[in-house]
């Protein structure tokens, strides 16, 4: 499960996040929605223990900067970037080392496969498409075992088979129990995948649903009926 | 831990096995270290020929050094730009559950490995030049590796992890620590505007007592003056006060707390590192690391022109945009290249009688060997537009390049017209010399254009410039030969022309060489 309490960050003057709380259970999917500068990619950050900021963020009960937390999640940043000396495997080995994985090579080799990787394992980082690195970084977050998985905006760059791999990938990960944060503005990816929706504007959540609530409404659909409702001036869903 | 050393130990073999696969990048490698070996033999023997080569030399030596690596690395880790980190760091490394603390030391082993190079170069040199016995020069080397490396640390992790003190006290802390440093470096230039730059001075110098009792930095100094001249009380002292000091903050920095708060700095480092290597390896002069954003004026002109002249038009609009127009680093590089050298070489220009061969001199210089000047017209290459427009390729080229004439025009004047004045070179020698600096740089613009045609990217940008030199000196030597002929048995007033005319004459062919490059996106290389 993902916790965030009265997160805010501010980059000098400009409030970037301002006092953000949400809650994701185990085994559901959260997307995080909103136009360009609306702060997901921020809270992302702040999540992954990348950016100073207040209040409380907990992986499975545990605070955000400890170890034993960052042991269980794993972060998809939005633009990858690989060690330029380090191919493909060596990447991969060396987030198994650090987090001390329990994941095996046949796990590995699948995953490689999976993501048309396993006969460019050998290419090293600085060799490597924006895409292909986009297909490392996620290998990676999966080479982890999370419980907690953060992507952001992981469908950019993808070719068709990786995003069918990678949305077939979130729902079985949803399936073992894992806690799943998509920060995206492509709704369409998320369609199938959503369980709880959180709705960006300006720094802050302007509301949120749950699938279970809302049937079988179309996500564009419940998207700009609540960001229309907020700039009308309607109170936050 | 073990994963970082996993992903050091990978990147080094990696890199060792990319250099071996590339035969040019490891000639490079080693003829770089020789000719590092080759400037190191020829300082000892400098050393030993000025008297310097005692043990009060390489004291004087060290005391400079050791000042000088203190100022750097306090400046450097309070500001948080003095580990290098890279984009990838902030991916795969600050996420991971290792401690923030582990990371930062490790990722700091750039800085330990020079602390150890240097360490070695001073045990061979105190023991070859400066004929120090070599269990003294065997402590010193562990002083500088042990000591002054567990001091380092320990003030890199309490610079960079201090997460309880606000950032703007942190700030003032930085503050502060720079205040301290400017005013040992003014106190040191000061000493030696009193007492001056001689081989007394400086050894005054390290003898004065006041040196050893600035805190840390002087106490350092001192530990080496124990193990060099032997022990004195003022030395014993201040060795034990620099002792205590690296304890003191060993146990400091080994019981702060620490979340990773300083992953936000790192990061943002690390893509302003990474940007700075992308544009210095795009061949553009950088000063510093952190590129401030950058702010245009508002303007509303209109240019109605069409086909290739549009990108004339829009560079131009762009200039009239920027804060100081089309004036650059450049020409700030050029007025003071032209104050400092006129005033310089005066005497000797001036008593040559033919100073004007003097300024011939400085252009050649300026336009075959200085590098590091990047117009805009380089990015014009970038940008595919520039390909679909619908005119033909010589016309492209010159009006992608017409801005950076105009420039080089502007550089030849302040250029030309300073030595004219400072030398009294005559009117027509200073309008000529101009126009011989401006097409030498168009001429080595579009040189440069053929040399990555030629090349592509295989040697890398200063293999193109190295290649471009000689390509432009191979054929414009040729011309200076004849000036020069022609100028001592006929008339030195020829040499001028000749130069411009052969010039222009060459220019304009490797310019319609170089207009190739405006065909198509595709390299040739």
């Amino acid at each position: 499960m993902l916790e965030i309490q009265e997160l805010s960050k501010s980059y000098g003057k400009h409030l970037a996040v301002d006092k953000v709380s949400f809650f994701i259970p185990d085994g559901k999917v959260g997307i995080l929605l909103g136009p360009n500068g609306a702060g997901k990619s921020t809270i992302i950050k702040c999540i992954a223990g990348l950016l100073r900021y207040t209040g409380r963020i907990g992986i499975q009960g545990i605070g955000s900067k400890r170890l034993e937390a960052k042991r269980m999640f794993a972060y998809v940043p939005e633009i990858p970037s690989m060690f330029e000396a380090l191919t493909v495997r060596e990447h991969i080995e060396y987030v198994r080392k650090a987090y001390d994985s329990p994941v095996t090579d046949e796990q590995v080799e699948e995953m490689l496969k999976r993501f048309d990787l396993y006969d460019k394992q050998d290419k090293l980082g600085n060799e490597l498409s924006k895409g292909m690195m986009q297909k490392v970084s996620i290998c990676c977050a999966l080479a982890i075992n999370p419980k907690v998985i953060l992507l952001d905006e992981p469908m950019v760059g993808l070719d068709p088979k990786a995003i069918k791999e990678l949305k077939d990938m979130v729902l079985e990960l949803r399936n073992t129990g894992v806690t799943v944060l998509i920060s995206t503005h492509m709704l369409e990816m998320v369609e199938e995948l959503w369980d709880i929706m959180f709705v960006m504007e300006k720094s802050r959540i302007i509301g949120s649903y749950r699938k279970d609530e809302v049937g079988e409404k179309d996500l564009d659909d419940l998207f700009f009926e609540m960001t229309e409702s907020w700039e009308t001036g309607g109170e936050e869903v | 831990m073990k994963a970082l050393l996993y992903l050091t130990k990978r990147s080094f073999i990696n890199n060792v096995k990319k250099a071996l696969k590339k035969p040019v990048s490891l000639l490079i490698i080693i003829g770089a270290v020789l000719y590092a070996v080759f400037i190191l033999v020829m300082l000892g023997q400098l050393v030993k020929s000025v008297h310097f080569g005692s043990v009060k030399g390489l004291l004087a030596i060290v005391t400079v050094w050791t000042l000088y690596a203190f100022l750097g690395n306090f400046v450097s880790y309070s500001s948080k730009k003095g580990v290098i980190f890279r984009p990838a760091h902030a991916h795969f490394v600050f996420p991971s559950p290792i401690s923030p603390k582990a990371i930062l030391l490790h990722s700091a082993w750039m800085n330990y490995l020079m602390s150890v190079v240097v360490g070695i170069l001073f045990f061979i040199s105190g023991v070859t030049v400066f004929q120090v016995a070599v269990w003294k020069m065997l402590l010193f080397f562990l002083t500088g590796c042990v000591l002054e490396l567990v001091l380092e640390g320990s003030i890199m992790v309490y610079l960079y992890t201090n997460d309880r003190i606000p950032a703007g006290v942190m700030k003032w802390i930085g503050r502060i620590i720079k205040a301290f440093l400017v005013g040992v470096a003014l106190f040191i230039v000061m000493y030696f505007r009193k007492y001056g730059v001689s081989l007394e001075s400086a050894f005054a110098f390290i003898d004065w007592p006041g040196l050893q009792m600035i805190p840390v930095v002087g106490w350092n100094i001192a530990v080496y003056h124990l193990i060099l001249l032997g022990p004195s009380s003022l030395n014993m002292v201040c060795a034990l006060l620099y002792l205590l000091t690296v304890i003191f903050l060993l146990v400091v920095a080994w019981r702060m707390k620490c979340e990773g708060g300083y992953y936000e700095d790192a990061a943002k480092f690390a893509d302003n590192y990474a940007e700075m290597k992308r544009r210095s390896k795009s061949g553009e002069m950088v000063i510093g690391i952190e590129k401030k954003k950058k702010k245009f004026r508002r303007v509303n002109d209109n240019f109605n022109v069409t086909g290739a002249r549009a990108i004339f038009y829009r560079q131009l609009l762009e200039y009239k945009k920027e804060k100081y127009f089309v004036f650059s680093k450049m020409t700030l590089l050029t007025l003071g290249i032209a104050v400092l050298l006129s005033r310089v070489m005066k005497d000797s220009a001036m008593e040559s009688g033919m100073p004007e061969m003097f300024l011939l001199g400085i252009i050649a210089y300026m336009t075959l060997i200085l590098t590091g000047y990047l117009g805009k017209w380089e990015n014009e290459l970038k940008n595919p537009y520039l390909f679909l427009i619908p005119d033909s390729p010589v016309k492209k080229l010159w009006y992608s390049t017409l801005m950076e004439h105009i420039k080089a025009l502007i550089d030849g004047c302040i250029l030309c017209i300073i030595f004219g004045v400072a030398w009294k070179i005559s009117p027509f020698q200073v309008i000529m010399a101009i126009l011989i600096y401006t097409v030498l740089q168009a001429n080595r613009m579009y040189t440069k254009v053929v040399a990555h045609c030629l090349l592509g990217d295989t040697l890398g940008k200063t293999g193109q410039d190295i290649i471009r030199a000689l390509i432009q000196m191979t054929l414009l030597g040729l011309g200076v030969g004849v000036a020069a002929l022609v100028g001592f048995t006929v008339n030195v007033d020829f040499v001028f022309p000749i130069i411009l005319i052969y010039s222009i004459i060459i220019t304009v062919i490797i310019g319609l060489l170089a207009s190739i490059r405006f065909h198509s996106m595709e390299q040739l290389g």
